[in-house]
Formats: C-alpha cells, structure tokens, sequence
C-alpha cells in the first residue's frame, strides 16, 4: 500500500516507459492516452535529466492516440489502430512500441488486441500496458524491457559464453546513463566480454533482437531491471547476478572480482585489468593531493539518492576519497526487508565511521533528518558543527545544502542545474571524472 | 468590456469545474490553410470539431493550470494522481525559484505532493490519501493555501475532492483550493487556465464592497477611507501569465505609471494576501486574452471591476494600441498620445540598423495564437516577410489580428504541438527565421533553420523596451547560422521520405455534422 509523496523523485509507468522506448535506438513510443501525457512524460526527463533532450522521436515528437472524453465513453480502440496505422507510414523507425495511459486502462481498451492487428506488418509493432498508477517510472522500465525479452528477442539455444546483458541502468532515471554504461562496456571489453547495453553506443534494433545469446544477465540494481532479468531467465535461460553500480575503484574491483568468478575469467586476468586500471587512476588522483592536504578537502559527507546510487556513491567518497560518511537517505526503498537487506552493505564501507542510513521517500525530510542526525547548536561557546560538509543529491537538494551551508553537487535525478552529456562515473575512470566534478565545486570560488 | 468577450457570460462558479473552451468558446486546435481560408472557416464555424489521423504530443491542462498556481507563494500544490501528472515539476523546481528571486520574490522552493494514486485506490478511491496528503502539508509547511490538482484518474473513477475540502473546512488554517483539471477532458490546453482561475474565484479571491467608478477629482480625500477610493481609482491590476519575464512586466508597469497610475502586478508570483485583495482596483488590465477572460469576466459580472481585453502589447502598433484602450478608460488620451509619440520615436530611432538588417529575410512564427499574430506583426513592420504561422488553437481572441498580416496567403497550421506538419511546411517554406514556443526549436535546428524562441523568462519581449530586444535578438540569430547547419547535416529527424513530399493537412479530419 503506498503513500503519497513529497516531491517525488520519478514519474509514472507510462513516463518511464516512454523514456525507455526513445532512448532505444530508432525505436518509437505509441502513447495511447490523453492528448498530454506523452508530451508532459516524455518532458520530466527530457529537461530533468542533465537536459537530455527529446532525441530521434519524443517530446513533442511523440506519436499520440490523443484520446479525449468522448473516447473515454465509447472506447478508444479504434482511434489507437489509426494512430498505429499512420505513425507507421510517417515516421521512420525500427520498432514501434505502443504503451498505455491512466485513462484507456480503466475504460478497458484492449491496446496490446489493437496492436495484434499488425502483426503482419514490415516493423515489428509490440505494445504494454503502462497505466500511470501501475507504479513509478522504474515499472515501466521493466514493463517495456521485459515485453523485448518475452516477445521480441529471439530465443538462442547455444549462448555465447563472452557475452552478457547489462540491466538495472535506466535512461533519464539515471542521468548518467550513457556514460555508465559506457565505463562499464569498457571495462568488460577488457576482459574480452561483450555487453549487450540496449541504450548503449553502437546499438541498433536488430543487435537488440540477438541478446537471447547472453551467458549472463547483470543487473546493477537491487530493485530495478530485475523483473526483465527473470524474463530472460525464465524465456531465454539466462541467469541473472545482482551487482552495485561500480563507481570509483573499491566498487570497481568488487564488481570485476564478482563476474570474473560468475564468469570464470581467470583470477590473473582480472587482478592484471584491475592493477593497469588502478595505476592510470592513482597518477591522475596524485596531482589532487597538494589541494586536497593544503587545504584540507576532506569533508563530511551526506547522499541523498535513489538506492541504485546511495551505496556506490557514499562508498565511493568514503573509500576512496576519504570522506566522512555521515549520512545516507535513501528514497525509494519502502518495504522493511529490502530496508535491512540494503542497511547491510553498509557494513562494507572501509571508513571507522558508518553512516547513519534512513529510508524517507519525502524529498523535504531531509533537512529535518540532518538536525536530528546532529546535535544543534544551542549557541554553544564551543560548537562541534557539521562542517565542513558535502551533500550530494538532486537538485532538488541544492536549498538543503544551502540551509546547512554544505557544498553540493546534484548527481542523482533530477538534476537541472548541470548539462549531461557523455559524461559517466563508473569504473576507475569514472571515478577520475567523479573526483573532478566534486573538487571542481570545493575550488569554484577561488 | 470589450468586443472579444461580447456574448460570452462567466457565471459558473456554482458548478464544480469550470467549462471546457470546447464549450464555452468556438474555438479550432487543428485547421490548415491560410489566413483568407482561416478567417473564412472561423466565420463558417466548421472548424471546431477537426481532428487528426497522425496525432503527437500535445498539451495537458493540468500542467497549464498548476503553471498558474504554483507561483503563488508560500503555497504547496497537491497533485491529486499517480506520480507522472505533473512530474515535470521536476525539471521546473529549479528555474521556479530563479524566477521568483528574477521576480524580486522570496527565492523558495516549489513544494508539491503526489497522492500517488495506485491501483487500489483506482478501485476503492484516492481520497483518505489526499486528505493525509494535505494535512501533511498544514503540518510541515503552514502555507497560506494547499491547492489540488485534480487529474484523469479521481476525474473518471468519481473521487469527491469538494466534499473532502468542505469536511476539512475549518480544520486547517491554509485556504485549500480545488482545480478541476483533468487532461482528458479537454484538447485546449487553454481550459486549463479556467480551471486554475476557477478554483481561484471560488476559494482565494475574498468579496470587496462593490464601489462605483470615482472620478479622483471630485475626491475629497479628508478621510482615510476617502484616500482608499481614490488610490484604487487609480490602481491597475496588471494580469502577468507563465511566459511574462520581470522584464516585460517592469516595462509595461513603467508605461502604465508613466500615465499616473498605480500598477500591480499578478496573480503568478503573488502571495495569497495580494490575491485575495485582487478586486481592490479600478480596472484589470489583460495583456493575453486567452489567459485572461475567464478571470476578469467574472470579476467584471461579480465585483463590477471594469477590465480591458485587447491586444498583446508586443511590437510598436500592438504596444501602441494597448496603452491607448488603457488610456481611454482613465481619460487619458492626451497623456497617451505624448507618451507614445516620445516613445515611438526614441524606438524608431534605435531600430533603424535592424532594419537594415532584416528587411527583406523571411519569417515563420509558431505558439499561442496572440503571441505569435503580434510577434509576427511586429517582424513585418521590420521589414521581414511572413511566410506562415502556427497557433496552438485559434478562437474568436485573435481573429481581429489576422488582418494585420500583410500577405493573406501566408500558410495557417493550427496545431498544438504536432512538428510533423509543422517541420514539412517549414521545408518547403524555408524561412531565414523561425520563432516559436518550447518544444518546437530543436526540431527546427534539425531542418537547419536558425531559430530564436517566442519567449523567455530571463528576456524582455513585451512593450517598447521587449520590440527593441526582439529585433536585437533576430539579428543576432542570422549572424551565425553554423550550428543549424551542422545539425541538419547530422542530425536526422524520424521523417519516411514520403513525408516529406506529402500535403500535411491532408491528416487533419474535416468534422462530420454533429
């Protein structure tokens, strides 16, 4: 049973999986809903996600049935296979993807019916149903990626043993996603494995179509792209391993020690990549240590992030740039048992403080979490103040860090006050890039 | 009053949701042609009921209508929905704040609330979590007013928002205010501005004691409620919408108190306070028709509070005529006439280099149909010659203004959003320039063309300062024009060849009787 939620840091099933459909190559959403959705969905993460931008076919772009009241009443089904059928002859894609609004789901139209109809025709045409209120924009992510498993990718009896799946990283949920995938590509191509990404460079519909090859699914989520991993698992015969997103090097070497064991890539191997890696990153970190010791960088430090990234990130600043880990919220993990199960890794962290780890789906909380995470200053003479202090969130955090005077940088979504563009935060590299983002802030004034 | 609102009556705050502009207004969102065809089809009413074979991404009105009400301050919105209604709240938090400090307001942040509607409650009702929902507003923020968005889910499945407001009536100190804006309920987005306003009229605007007109003459101001009569006799509501910048609203209150009148300036960005006093004046003052009738058409039929609905003062003759309705109100028709003759000249003046510049270069405007008739006009008076333009809808509010393009031939698309049509007559027009809304410039860039938007919140368009800017800004543009060209030559956009060749208003369906 949920809740309602302050400043909810997602949008719905539909607008997750609008956001799915057009960040596969040439692949082009159907929305079958009301006149706005498309548009306003599609928008949330065009503009708040590093300024992503509609790309081939969204935003205003996007093919809409367009329903109104009078289809509410009378069923929209027959306008949906018009819309289908003239999208087709319009625009240029690959595949076509209707998914489904609030208001066609209650009235019972029958958009994956509708979409059977073309089943003869040259594109492959699938359709989901995505109401809005089936969940946040993580459901629609899944919905989508797992109707390609169970129905359009095709089943590959013999499975590459080099090859893996890579799930878990959602376009515009995470702003980084290209780069991500990307650091994680490359790290893997190392190691003489090849990813299938989905939204990765180079992609195209008919590779996407061969991912039933894959000896492996990995999924850099403990909740997200699960259900499309037990889609391959279940129609494919591909299992599945749950991993953090390797961002810097301590989670790096996890992730490159936990495959090269599922994967049976030699220890050597691995050891040598994670070596070489690690020399490239420590000749870059050494130009940091006169700032970092001659002014003392070293701050306190609080995420507050969807789960996917308030592991990696916390452990990276505490592990590897050695930080304080005060404090970690983390907003979308609800249920008590994925709460103990995420607190756990926590345990991990090589600092001699943890952090103190909440669970608060309330964007505006996090400010009275911080008070109560540290004792007030009563106008005491001699203060033990929180400072010096670095958040790290959205941008819906940056007033936060502004009340209690802590640097920010906004990494998870939303983030509107930094353009996006190759830019990534896995692997050792991604690290670098990571380091630099957070003592470009510490040095902006000077 | 005014001609563009004659016939129309604003008496429907008995109902729980204000009409449709389907209803309530004749009005076309998808029509091609050219401006004879237009103003003829308008005349022949056939336009109203036109739909689309391919339809893309339009407008929701409940993003319209919280675009209105999330600027007032210390308030928090409650989305009563799942969690996409209005989730571009996420992308617009930041820059809401940058616009209030931009505003010379408090710098705070948008606070909204998602009841998060799910499948349950799509079967047993959403409203125990709206109620928690807004007593947890009253808890953590003590705003002056809790206002809920109202979405496609409770509009269909029956959720009772006004009864729950009344239950709460008396409980909570914020105002709480109810917008019926339901997206499926209508395709102009425009209705979502009734819906805001609305809810508004109904729960936030507080009833004044009807005043007869005063002439400050014949004041005798001895007494302080004397001194009132005459301040309100001179004070102007100046009536902002979401595409005002500061700086349009700092130029036209410059010109306003120019003629010795006293300017405010809302509803957007206002505190509940200023709101609620907003019959406090001599007359509300429009500067975008299709924002504003519902408004003041009912304080007009309420209050008596008189109102002037005409043109969008952009460019020099729209700017011109505006001041003079204004003027003529308050009797001030020789005041007007010097302050626009210093005024015009001081600009013509100014604009002499761009006119060099663009004379001659062509242009297409698309966006809100009073924007977009005036930017164009003023563009013409340039120089420049209009190829086409593109409303979102069309409606008796800008129909006087077709006649102020000077070639009738020019190309009519009326369409919200919908690039595909819109990016083919581009094609084939090939404009110098295109000016238009959010959401279109990047579709153009692919085609090549430089563009420039039709408005901005950091920018002046409005008044004779924003006339000036525009021209500035066109010019600008066509300095370099590498950026469109390289896109284009790189950048595909997701049209099939056939397209392109293709009459794109053969995907507009012609309305059947009834």
């Amino acid at each position: 049973m949920g809740t309602f939620i302050e400043r909810a840091k997602s949008t719905c099933a539909l607008g997750g999986a609008i956001v799915t459909i057009s960040s596969l190559p040439r692949a082009i959403p159907i929305v079958h809903a009301s006149g706005g959705c498309a548009t306003m969905l599609s928008g949330t993460y065009n503009q708040a996600s590093g300024y992503r931008g509609s790309g081939y076919c969204s935003g205003q772009m996007t093919p809409t049935s367009n329903i109104v009241e009078k289809d509410i009443v009378f069923g929209g089904e027959e306008r949906l296979e018009e819309q289908i059928h003239h999208t087709i002859k319009v625009i240029d894609g690959d595949l076509y993807f209707v998914v489904t609004g609030c208001q066609v789901e209650i009235i019972g139209d029958d958009a994956v019916g509708v979409t059977s109809r073309f089943k003869d025709s040259k594109y492959p045409v699938l359709a989901a149903n995505t109401p809005g209120f089936l969940g946040d924009g993580f459901k629609g992510y899944d919905v989508v990626l797992s109707t390609l498993a169970n129905e359009f990718i095709e089943p590959k009896a013999v499975k590459d043993e080099k090859t893996v799946n890579i799930l878990g990283i959602m376009p515009g949920q995470d702003v980084f996603y290209r780069g991500n995938i990307r650091g994680i590509q490359s790290l893997l191509n190392k190691l003489g494995i090849k990813a299938n990404t989905f939204f990765g460079d180079g992609e195209t519909i008919e590779k996407i179509k061969n991912y039933g090859d894959a000896a492996l699914t990995i999924v850099f989520s403990e909740k997200y792209g699960i259900d499309t991993a037990k889609a391959f698992e279940e129609k494919h015969n591909i299992p599945y391993i749950t991993v953090d997103l390797p961002i810097g090097g301590t989670r790096t070497d996890a992730f490159l020690h936990k495959i090269g064991e599922r994967l049976s890539v030699e220890p050597a191997i691995i050891e040598a990549l994670i070596a070489e890696e690690k020399q490239y990153y420590y000749s870059y970190i050494e130009r940091f240590l006169d700032i970092y010791g001659d002014i003392d960088l070293q701050r306190y430090a609080i995420v507050s992030s969807d789960s996917n990234y308030a592991f990696p990130l916390i452990s990276y600043l505490a592990d590897d740039l050695g930080w304080v880990p005060q404090l970690v919220v983390v907003n979308d993990v609800t249920d008590e048992f994925s709460q103990k199960k995420y607190e756990k890794k926590f345990g991990q962290l090589g600092s001699e403080t943890k952090p103190k780890v909440i669970f608060e789906q309330h964007t505006g909380q996090l400010l009275n979490h911080i008070r109560q995470n540290w004792k007030v200053n009563n106008n005491d003479k001699y203060y033990d103040a929180l400072s010096p202090a670095f958040l790290i969130g959205s941008s819906l955090e940056a007033s936060t860090a502004q009340k209690i005077g802590a640097s920010f940088l906004p990494v998870s979504f939303p983030v509107t006050n930094r353009a996006v563009l190759d830019r990534g935060y896995t692997g050792y590299r991604g690290g670098l890039t990571l380091a630099e983002d957070l003592i470009s802030v510490l040095v902006s004034n000077r | 009053m005014s001609e563009l609102t004659t016939g129309l009556t604003y008496d429907y705050l008995s109902a729980e949701a204000a009409p449709t502009r389907e209803e309530r207004i004749e009005a076309t969102y998808a029509f091609g042609g050219s401006c004879t065809t237009l103003k003829h089809g308008m005349g022949q009413g056939c336009t109203k009921y036109n739909s689309r074979k391919f339809a893309q991404g339009g407008g929701c009105q409940l993003n319209l209508a919280l675009g209105i009400v999330r600027t007032f301050q210390n308030s928090v919105t409650i989305i009563h929905g799942p969690l996409g209604c209005a989730s571009n709240n996420l992308g617009v938090a930041g820059y809401s704040k940058t616009f209030r400090v931009l505003k010379q307001k408090q710098g705070t942040d948008n606070v909204w609330i998602h009841t998060n509607l799910d499948e349950n409650d799509v079967i047993a009702g959403g409203i125990d979590k709206l109620r928690q929902a807004i007593l947890y507003a009253e808890k953590e923020y003590r705003p002056d007013a809790i206002i809920i968005g109202n979405s496609c889910v409770p509009g269909i499945i029956g959720d009772d928002i006004d009864a729950l407001i009344d239950e709460l009536d008396g409980q909570i100190s914020a105002r709480v205010v109810p917008v019926h804006c339901e997206g499926f309920k209508s395709k102009f987005v425009a209705t979502g501005y009734d819906s805001a306003y609305h809810g508004v009229l109904k729960k936030l605007v507080d009833p004044i004691k009807k005043q007869d007109r005063v002439n400050p003459d014949d004041i005798a101001y001895t007494t302080a409620e004397e001194t009132e009569r005459y301040i309100n006799s001179k004070t102007v509501n100046l009536l902002n919408v979401g595409s005002t910048s500061y700086g349009d609203e700092f130029e036209l209150s410059r010109l306003l108190k120019a003629l010795g009148l006293t300017v405010r300036v809302l509803p957007l960005y206002a505190s509940i306070d200023e709101i609620s006093r907003i019959s406090d004046a001599a007359l509300n003052v429009s500067i975008c028709a299709t924002h504003d009738d519902y408004l003041i058409g009912h304080l007009k039929e309420r209050f008596g509070t008189d109102y002037v609905i005409d043109t969008l003062p952009i460019g020099i003759k729209n700017t011109n005529q505006w001041l003079r309705v204004i003027a003529r109100f308050f009797k001030l028709e020789d005041e007007v006439e010097k302050l626009i003759a210093i005024e015009t000249a001081q600009l013509e003046e100014a604009l002499v280099p761009f006119k060099k510049e663009l004379q001659g270069k062509t242009v297409f405007v698309g966006g809100g149909e009073t924007r977009i008739f005036t930017t164009a006009e003023f563009y013409q008076s340039l120089g420049m010659k209009i190829l086409g333009l593109k409303p979102h809808n069309f409606d008796r509010f800008a129909v006087p203004m077709i006649d102020d393009i000077d070639d009738q031939e020019a190309v009519i698309d009326v369409a919200p959003g919908q690039p595909s049509e819109e990016l083919i007559i581009l094609n084939k027009l090939r404009p110098d320039l295109y000016v238009g809304h959010v959401g279109a410039p990047a579709w153009v860039t692919k085609l090549g063309i430089p563009n420039i938007p039709l408005f901005g919140q950091s920018l002046n368009y409005m008044g004779y300062s924003g006339a000036f800017e525009l021209a500035r800004k066109a010019v600008k543009s066509l300095k370099n024009t590498s950026f469109p060209k390289k896109i284009a030559a790189n950048v595909p956009l997701p049209f099939r060849p056939e397209w392109y060749e293709s009459n794109p208003f053969d995907n507009i369906k012609e309305a059947q009787q009834g």
